[in-house]
């Protein structure tokens, strides 16, 4: 039989963001594909040569739009590492607070995005009331829904409200018992179980030629590789935690591990609400007035852990007041553009888009 | 393992092929070398069957001062946890940059990026010329220094035009006349007609 | 004394009959409008929350919908870059008549944070016709909510009416596409 050309376009509702996948089909088994980013393209890296360092700050959020505040932390310690700058202790912690709620809500948004290709809206509406609380929460610290523009170079803007203790730990103990709700009506379902079980299989050396972290390593090798406790930033190795692996990694063992992580970043959360010490939040990282600060030469790259994988900035100064090059490194980048390329060929159709969903690939970060 | 074992044998492995050209150690997890272009390719070929198995960023610095591109691979290791930056400098006028695609084969579309956005040139990678992120782009690599996007913007993408002088509820603009007026009033009750 | 002579009852002519109809169908149109699910841009986040129920949308009537051949509303959330203008504009010229264009963000306004980037486009008007703006940065699911009861407003006062204005005006669209696009059928790779 001949070739047909597909495509799984832009507009789709079964589609992350904005980015096509272009098919070669035969019959129901795809023959080639590759995918085609580059519709979200705004030229942030241009953009932020061109602004100072405290200016960047407005722009650097709408980098990845699922999990904003990654963006703000990986910018914040690159620039912390070249001035050499040791931030008060109360900001760490803060700074961890506002990533584990980041990364619970780009988790809760991803699972509950099972429910476009598999056509179960319902695990979708209650995954996303859940998250608009998150919103709600970030509303009240930081005074935005979405891009909060809260972690800045030398700590963090302001300290939080009085009473958000109580809301984050109402919040919390209301999440935990609904992860059982979750379980059911997703991964446990007997409806969607013939979907996800036993398809989209990832084997270790496809991860070692492909370049692919974060949960898609982790449920393929069978090994803690997680930067949060390989190279701890921001006080992780003072907080109990779990890094949840599988050996057997098709689409369910995935969801099972997301579902996983937002138990353990529960735990993270409440250990933080105990053990954070009083005192002040910001430390200026430069004399006199803000538009002259100045950030001495060097060439660095700093990590963090998303939900998706391993994302960093690599930042170059020259020793003016706007930096002289920012390279973002997605994590979405392999599993999206090599993933699509090699690995799907060989699966069905309607696989294409479980693939875009239970790998976590956000568009954005790969356009910039 | 301590990980200032990990920055010797970095060092071991560097130093063994090639001659680097600069040595920064940025923190206990991260080393920086600069070498010469025709070490590289030996170079990274090493570091892989030591165990700096991935490749997490490929990509290139613009320096027009000294007529330079300066190309980036960043290295990861997970068993050792670490990260490696080998930097090289190449011309600028004609860029030339052997493709590392054989050792890794992650790198062809950071390749083809670096391509699209600095005008570099990889010989063998098979597909590093088609364009990735732009289409129909129809002007200098965007991300040279020399290119000046809002020149751009303001060429090719006519903005909203306001009209001057926008008041919304005095479409006369009779509010300068208004205050000239209540100053000449509060003028009079004070001077008693007089001017000051 | 009343005239008992016959007269002919005046009948309705066809423009007012087509008025009434028209005016029976705006009703049920503005009360039951579906919007296409097409997330151009970072706006797009927002429309989860709208859509489920934190603040729900299906109490106005409205609902998403798969295909740009049976939706009313096409969504334009954010920004656009080039690639995606030439997509949006083959997506607006499969829509059926009457459709409408809502433009969340200040991006479709004014350009937004991006107005100087090379790959952004500054004014949406010049392209595609426009009904209803919502500006922020981005708006609140409330902000995006009152846009949308503004749209039925506009079509209750017959002011929301862009897709006539697209075929009057055809020469002066396709004239200022060709000028950003450069030609607007789409080629890479794949379309060869």
């Amino acid at each position: 039989m001949k070739e047909m050309k597909l495509f799984l376009g832009p507009q789709h509702p079964g589609m992350h963001g904005n980015a096509s996948v272009h098919l070669f089909v035969d019959g129901d088994i795809i023959k080639r594909s590759y995918l085609l980013p580059g519709m979200l393209h705004r030229g942030f890296e241009k953009q932020m040569e061109r602004k100072l360092w405290v200016n960047n700050i407005a722009l650097i959020p709408r980098v990845c739009v699922p999990e904003p505040d990654i963006n703000e932390m990986s910018f914040a310690c690159a620039a912390e590492k070249l001035l050499k700058l040791e931030i008060p202790e109360r900001a760490h912690w803060i700074r961890m607070i506002i990533l584990e709620l980041a990364r619970i809500s780009a988790h809760l948004m991803a699972y509950g995005g099972l429910g476009g290709p598999t056509g179960n809206y319902t695990l979708m509406y209650h995954a996303h009331v859940d998250r608009n609380l998150i919103l709600d929460i970030f509303e009240k610290i930081t005074g935005a829904r979405v891009y909060h523009q809260y972690i800045v170079i030398g700590g963090v803007r302001m300290d939080l409200p009085q009473g958000i203790d109580k809301d984050i730990r109402d919040f919390l103990d209301g999440l935990e018992s609904r992860i059982g709700e979750y379980r059911d009506l997703g991964i446990d379902s007997a409806s969607i179980i013939k979907r996800i079980k036993d398809t989209i299989m990832l084997p270790e050396s496809v991860v070692w030629e492909l370049g692919v972290t974060g949960i898609g390593m982790r449920s393929a090798t069978d090994k803690p590789y997680d930067l949060r406790k390989v190279m701890p930033y921001a006080r992780y190795d003072q907080v109990e935690f779990d890094v949840p692996t599988s050996n057997y990694s098709d689409a369910r063992a995935r969801l099972d591990i997301k579902i996983k992580e937002v138990v353990q970043s529960i735990r993270i959360i409440r250990q933080c609400l105990d053990k954070m010490p009083e005192g002040e939040v910001r430390v200026k990282p430069g004399r006199g007035q803000s538009m002259r600060w100045t950030v001495p030469k060097g060439y660095v790259y700093a990590p963090v852990e998303s939900s998706r994988g391993e994302f960093g900035y690599y930042m170059v100064s020259n020793g003016g007041t706007s930096p002289w090059r920012v390279g973002v490194r997605g994590a979405s980048y392999p599993q999206g553009l090599l993933g699509v390329e090699k690995y799907l060929p060989g699966t069905r159709i309607d696989d294409a888009a479980l693939w875009i969903d239970t790998m976590g690939i956000c568009s954005p970060e790969i356009d910039r | 393992m301590s990980s200032i074992n990990n920055i010797d044998v970095i060092d071991q492995v560097v130093l063994s092929l090639s001659k680097p050209l600069l040595k920064d150690v940025i923190d206990q997890h991260q080393v920086a070398y600069e070498l010469e272009q025709k070490d590289v390719f030996n170079v990274l070929s090493a570091l892989k069957l030591k165990g700096w198995k991935q490749l997490s960023y490929l990509s290139a610095v613009d320096w027009p001062n000294e007529v330079k591109f300066e190309v980036v691979y960043i290295l990861m290791n997970w068993e050792q946890p670490s990260y490696v930056q080998i930097r090289t400098k190449i011309d600028r006028n004609q860029p030339v940059m052997p493709s590392v695609l054989a050792i890794f084969p992650g790198a062809k579309y950071y390749e083809r990026e670096a391509h699209e956005f600095f005008g570099i040139h990889f010989p063998g990678n098979p597909e590093y010329e088609k364009p990735l992120i732009l289409e129909r782009w129809d002007d200098i690599p965007p991300l040279r220094k020399d290119f000046d996007p809002s020149a751009y913007s303001a060429k090719k993408f006519p903005s909203r035009t306001y009209p001057d002088s926008f008041s919304v509820k005095d479409e006369n603009n009779k509010i300068l006349e208004k205050k000239a007026e209540k100053r000449k009033r509060a003028q009079n009750l004070r001077t008693g007609g007089e001017s000051s | 004394m009343i005239s008992t002579k016959y007269t002919v009852k005046q009948s309705l002519t066809k423009e007012e009959i087509d008025r009434k109809w028209w005016e029976v169908g705006d009703y049920f149109r503005r009360n039951s409008l579906w919007l296409l699910m097409y997330c151009t841009g970072c706006c797009a986040i927002e429309l989860p929350p709208s859509m489920t129920s934190a603040y729900d949308m299906e109490r106005l009537g409205m609902g998403p919908m798969a295909t740009p051949r049976q939706a009313d509303i096409l969504l334009v959330s954010g920004y656009l870059s080039l690639k995606t203008l030439r997509r949006l504009v083959y997506t607006y010229e499969q829509m059926s008549e009457p459709k409408y264009v809502v433009a969340l963000g200040s991006c479709p306004i004014n350009g937004g944070i991006y107005h100087d980037s090379h790959a952004v486009i500054n004014q949406l008007d010049q392209y595609i016709p426009v009904d209803t703006y919502v500006a922020g940065c981005m708006p609140n699911p409330e902000s995006v909510l009152n846009g949308f009861v503004d749209l039925m407003e506009g079509i209750k006062n017959k002011t929301a009416n862009g897709w006539k204005k697209y075929h009057e005006h055809n020469e002066w669209y396709k004239k200022n596409q060709k000028d950003v696009l450069g030609e607007v059928a789409i080629e890479d790779e794949f379309h060869q």
